[in-house]
């Protein structure tokens, strides 16, 4: 079987988010960027079917700019064995980046394919669904256990009330959840090997997919900041002060 | 001390900020390693440069000893009172305040009682770097760095605590001020005051205040974590990865075999970066003042230069920053890691970096000689020429009977630092722990030279007393 893992690139989880002077969107330039986690750990996954013999190919694609390449060698590196970059500098929106995969898909055949439930940038949590949608293939999102066996796949969904068991039919697609594994560090003699693993650079052209955004961000804002604590005397003074300024009591 | 005494010492603080109750003066006499004991009745807690200053003139009046601390995070017993229960704990934690920022100077005016970490946020916040780092720095303040000269992980590129003044603000054991908060990177007008008082470890007077040097932000940093054979083909990366990156390298951090089992057996969140063991680690971060792309470049041929060339065995390259944090965690939680395998006896020495290696031979061979199953986890800033060349007790050993053997042990190490050239106190200081050896090995008229000064600036010998002489 070959899988197919889609991988984005996003701000780092660690860094500090600054929004624009302009409140237009967030400050990009000059920051760390990093693969998102959660597509970290679909790649993880990825790998570990392939060890344990269920898959055969691993493929990598992103749809970002030029240095979303970055990103695909880190994956690469980790232990997938081909990638594709679909070129495009603006903003994508997850119905287009589904349309764009559904193309990826039917051009190269997968018998699954692995995302991360959601993007840390913009937190959709759309694009492995609308993918399903657009495929007509089950899915299995918020996995956090798969297990495939033939033409179907069990999956350990994270659902608010606890975990839930489903089975689905392959070919399907899979979003993954944090507990599903701990991706593994990409290793100096598989970064050099990772440099030459073919990586294909297509166009949203060659898809035939419009990407003109369909919502219009208005404003970006910082959330409000945390207010600074006091000190309270007394438990009366606390009492009081939740009754008559939190107004909870 | 009588009742007359504390209550004047009392009012300059505030009831509030004074402690006279043993229990809540106990957390002030627990020390991270648990060596040493020491009693106090008082323990004060100023607000300001005034009140240290009167704290100090009435301290000096009546000869009450007294004992700065920090964040009490020292590692030689310099913030701890004797037994006998007369020293006065002076506590630097509410004197945090961030008294300027200045981004065209690039410096930042701080209180002593200021977090480390506190200090580097602050930086940040205005897009620059404050360099100092160090495993303590959540709860050590500038104060005690500065009074230790702390050095840490940054000092490979950046220095140590030392080269990041500027200036200080300094109370005197008589309680007058030492106003010399000089922003100024140029100033030749007489004695340099301010070096006296970095690294006496609370000996000459309160640091209050400092002026310390800000750095522009990495545009990239990028860590790796590598597998090695010996200390020899660290030494060898080490010098290859200066030469290719000059400046650029601003961490060189080596580590055993038995670190990383003690580290991730002990430390939550600590995985082994590589999937095989290697004899020894060596945890190498690159940074560019130019872009990410820039430090992966440097750091990428660098690596595959030497992995060709045989010092490199293997690695991982962190991908993400909370990899490189994965990597930090490992090697800072090195020294916490030891304490739930038993005893172990703690050296922090530094050798000429060229030395490193055939010191590490030698030093095994001498320990090994004496304690055939002592368990040597020897790590620290290779670069610096800094080891904590620490032993931990042979598996099942009695604790106590193997910390006895400090005894025979230490002078053994020792003596080869000695002579490969070396210091027995690279960075944590001499406090107690060292003060009676440093007495034995120092060049004589140092030493008198550093009593003289003692004398002349705490006539009533009430700073520190038995700390560093
Ligand atoms: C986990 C861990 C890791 C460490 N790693 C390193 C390292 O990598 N490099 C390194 O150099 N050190 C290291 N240290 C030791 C290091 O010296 C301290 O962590 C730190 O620099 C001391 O700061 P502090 O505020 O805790 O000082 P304290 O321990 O409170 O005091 C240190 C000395 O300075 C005096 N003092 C404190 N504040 C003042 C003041 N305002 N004025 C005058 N005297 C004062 C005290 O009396 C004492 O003698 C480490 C310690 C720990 C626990």
């Amino acid at each position: 079987m070959k899988v197919l893992v889609p991988v984005k690139r996003v701000v780092d989880y660690n860094v500090k988010i600054r929004v624009k002077s302009d409140d237009s969107g967030v400050e990009l330039a000059n920051v760390k960027m990093s693969m998102n986690p959660f597509d970290e750990i679909s790649v993880e996954q990825a790998i570990r079917m392939k060890e344990a013999g269920q898959v055969e190919e691993i493929v990598v694609v992103s749809v970002g700019p030029q240095q979303s390449q970055e990103t695909l060698r880190t994956a690469l590196a980790m232990g997938a064995d081909r990638a594709i970059l679909v070129k495009h500098d603006d903003v994508v929106e997850p119905l287009a980046v589904a349309k764009i995969l559904k193309g990826v898909v039917e051009e190269e055949n997968p018998g699954l394919v692995i995302l991360g439930k959601q993007a840390i940038d913009d937190d959709s949590n759309q694009t492995g669904q609308m993918l399903a949608a657009l495929l007509g293939w089950s899915q299995g999102t918020f996995a956090s256990e798969i297990e495939i066996s033939g033409d179907t796949a069990k999956v350990k969904r994270e659902v608010d009330g606890g975990l839930q068991n489903i089975e689905i039919k392959m070919p399907a697609i899979i979003t993954t959840d944090l507990r599903l594994n701990e991706p593994r560090y990409a290793s100096l003699p598989n970064i050099m090997k990772a440099k030459k693993k073919p990586l294909d650079e297509k166009s949203v052209g060659d898809y035939g997919v419009d990407t003109a955004p369909r919502l219009t961000v208005v404003k970006t804002e910082e959330p409000e900041g945390r207010k600074a604590g006091v000190i309270v005397g007394s438990v009366e003074e606390l009492v009081s002060k939740l009754k008559n300024e939190a107004g909870v009591l | 001390m009588n009742d007359d005494l504390r209550e004047k010492f009392i009012a300059i603080v505030g009831t509030k900020n004074a402690r006279v109750n043993q229990e809540d003066i106990a957390p002030y006499l627990r020390e991270w390693r648990d060596r040493w004991e020491g009693k106090s009745e008082l323990v004060l807690l100023p607000a300001n440069t005034q009140e240290v200053s009167q704290i100090l003139a009435l301290a000096t009046e009546t000869k009450t000893p007294i004992v700065p601390q920090g964040g009490h995070t020292g590692l030689v017993g310099g913030g701890m009172p004797d037994m006998s229960g007369d020293a006065v704990i002076l506590a630097m934690g509410r004197m945090n305040k961030v008294r300027d920022i200045d981004t065209a100077g690039n410096t930042i005016t701080v209180e002593a009682g200021c977090i480390l970490q506190s200090v580097q946020e602050a930086a940040d916040d205005v897009g620059r770097l404050f360099p100092l780092s160090l495993a303590a720095e959540g709860s050590c303040q500038i104060g005690g760095n500065l009074s230790s000269n702390a050095g840490g992980t940054g000092a490979l590129s950046y220095g140590v605590a030392r080269d990041l003044v500027l200036g200080l603000e300094v109370v005197l054991p008589t309680g007058e001020i030492l106003n010399d908060l000089n922003a100024l990177k140029k100033d030749n007008t007489g004695y340099n005051l301010r070096h006296l008082f970095i690294g006496a470890e609370g000996t000459l007077g309160i640091i209050t205040a400092a002026v310390v040097k800000l750095f522009p932000k990495p545009k990239g940093q990028i860590t790796a974590f590598l597998g090695l054979e010996t200390p020899a083909a660290a030494l060898e990366l080490f010098q290859a990865a200066r030469d290719f990156a000059g400046q650029s390298l601003t961490a060189f951090e080596l580590m055993p075999r038995l670190g990383v089992e003690f580290t991730t057996k002990h430390v939550d969140g600590v995985r082994d970066p590589l999937t095989t063991p290697y004899p020894w680690y060596v945890l190498l971060e690159v940074s560019s003042g130019e872009s990410e792309d820039h430090a992966q470049s440097l750091l990428e041929h660098l690596l595959e230069n030497q992995m060709e060339a045989g010092s490199v065995l293997d690695g991982a390259v962190a991908s993400s920053v909370s990899q490189s944090k994965d990597f930090w965690h490992l090697r800072e939680s090195m020294s916490e890691s030891q304490k739930p395998e038993g005893g172990s006896i703690k050296h922090d020495i530094s050798v000429p970096v060229h030395a490193i290696p055939s010191f590490m031979l030698d030093a095994e061979k001498a320990v090994l000689d004496i304690e055939p199953s002592a368990r040597i986890c020897a790590f620290g800033h290779l670069g610096d020429g800094n080891l904590h060349y620490n032993i931990s007790q042979p598996v099942g050993a009695d604790k106590q009977e193997f910390l006895a053997m400090d005894r025979v042990i230490t002078p053994a190490v020792h003596g080869l630092v000695l002579k490969y050239n070396g210091s027995i106190s690279a960075e944590h200081g001499i406090g107690v722990m060292k003060r009676d050896e440093m007495a034995k090995i120092k060049d004589p008229t140092a030493l008198d030279l550093m009593r003289r000064i003692k004398k002349n600036f705490d006539p009533a010998g009430i700073m520190n007393p038995q700390k560093v002489l």
